[in-house]
């Protein structure tokens, strides 16, 4: 924390922090002004104009992260801070009980399972195999588990992202084909499997759809954050 | 004044409970991430003393929201990965979008079968 402060509280990184959180303002307004579309989420936008100044000035990444790790740095605090949606939603995850675990833990086991079968019998490389395993839960869990289990952090947060727009995008005629109704059935499916992208998606499908997609995020993120490097712990 | 002195606390509480589980994960060598950890924590903190979730919300709902700009150093760094991405492409883009649909669908399925026995 000290370093990150360090690293802020000097022109590059006042410059650095200031540009990242203007492109970011931009960004939200252009995601407002399309309605929250998954497809124009802040981070896609952010991330091209940022690359786009650091190309400009010819700063290279290594660079602009050391001027930015503030923004790094507080990845750490906003996980734990995940504790809150947690504690708010307690009452339903005690109502809903086994039938709401076991409904997260089906898509929390089967989304990356499928993803690494896939990647492994097209013979992908090893870390990529392994990062794709955490591409369900949100990033900053699934760039910790990654660092945790020897995959790429910066690609789990690409992987995770990618997922997330791909859940949002298709959700409506998913649940159309598999004619599911249900407002907790699909939270629980946007939540456990598009993660922080897919919930921003169900706002816009009601209050009970955004608690349990809260849950599924939560619930799968928590669990498969402990669980894989346990795993990995055990078996290498 | 008193917004800013509770957001304070709600600061201190989540950096409380981020250093313990970086602490925690450290010196007991656990594979476990840190922040995970701290996660636990704050949970229990909260149900140790329900009164502090309105300090904790203070600051944990603009940082919760504006999640997406933390990201921004992260995914920059993956130009140095360009080389492995283009090579395995086409399974990428098979692992990422065509598993996604499938799990959200079959979750869902699964939620709805099940959830149906126990409405609100």
């Amino acid at each position: 924390m000290i370093d990150a402060f360090l690293n802020t509280f000097t022109v590059n990184g006042l410059v650095w922090l200031f540009v990242t959180l203007c492109c970011y303002a931009i960004s939200v307004k252009v995601n407002l002004f399309y309605k929250g579309h998954p497809l124009s989420h802040p981070l896609v936008l952010t991330v091209s104009l940022v690359g786009l100044a650091l190309l400009l000035s010819n700063v290279s990444v290594p660079q602009y992260q050391q001027s930015a790790s503030l923004l790094h740095w507080l990845l750490g605090p906003v996980t734990v801070a995940l504790a809150l949606p947690i504690f708010k939603q307690w009452q339903k995850l005690k109502h809903y009980g086994w039938r709401l675990f076991v409904s997260i833990a089906v898509g929390g086991v089967l989304a990356p399972l499928l993803a690494w079968f896939t990647l492994y019998t097209l013979g992908s490389p090893i870390s990529l195999q392994l990062t794709i395993l955490a591409k369900s839960i949100t990033t900053p869990l699934a760039m910790e588990a990654t660092a945790q289990i020897g995959g790429i952090p910066a690609l789990a947060a690409v992987f995770v992202i990618t997922t997330g727009i791909v859940g949002a995008v298709v959700s409506n005629t998913v649940f159309l084909l598999c004619r599911v109704t249900s407002p907790e059935a699909q939270g629980i499916a946007l939540g456990t499997v598009a993660h922080a992208v897919g919930t921003a998606k169900a706002i816009h499908m009601g209050e009970e759809v955004t608690a349990m997609a809260t849950l599924g995020l939560c619930i799968n993120g928590l669990l498969t954050a402990f669980i894989l490097p346990l795993l990995f712990s055990m078996v290498l | 004044m008193l917004q800013l002195k509770n957001t304070f606390i709600g600061a201190f509480t989540i950096l409380l409970a981020y250093y313990g589980g970086v602490y925690l994960s450290a010196s007991l060598g656990l594979p476990i991430p840190g922040p995970l950890l701290g996660l636990v924590l704050l949970l229990s903190l909260l149900f140790a003393f329900p009164s502090i979730e309105k300090h904790t919300t203070l600051m944990a709902q603009p940082l919760l929201k504006h999640m997406s700009v933390l990201f921004v150093p992260a995914v920059l760094g993956v130009s140095v990965y360009w080389s492995d991405i283009e090579a395995n492409a086409v399974a990428l883009v098979l692992a990422i979008g065509g598993t996604t649909i499938l799990s959200l669908g079959l979750t869902a399925w699964v939620a709805s079968k099940l959830m149906k026995k126990k409405s609100v």
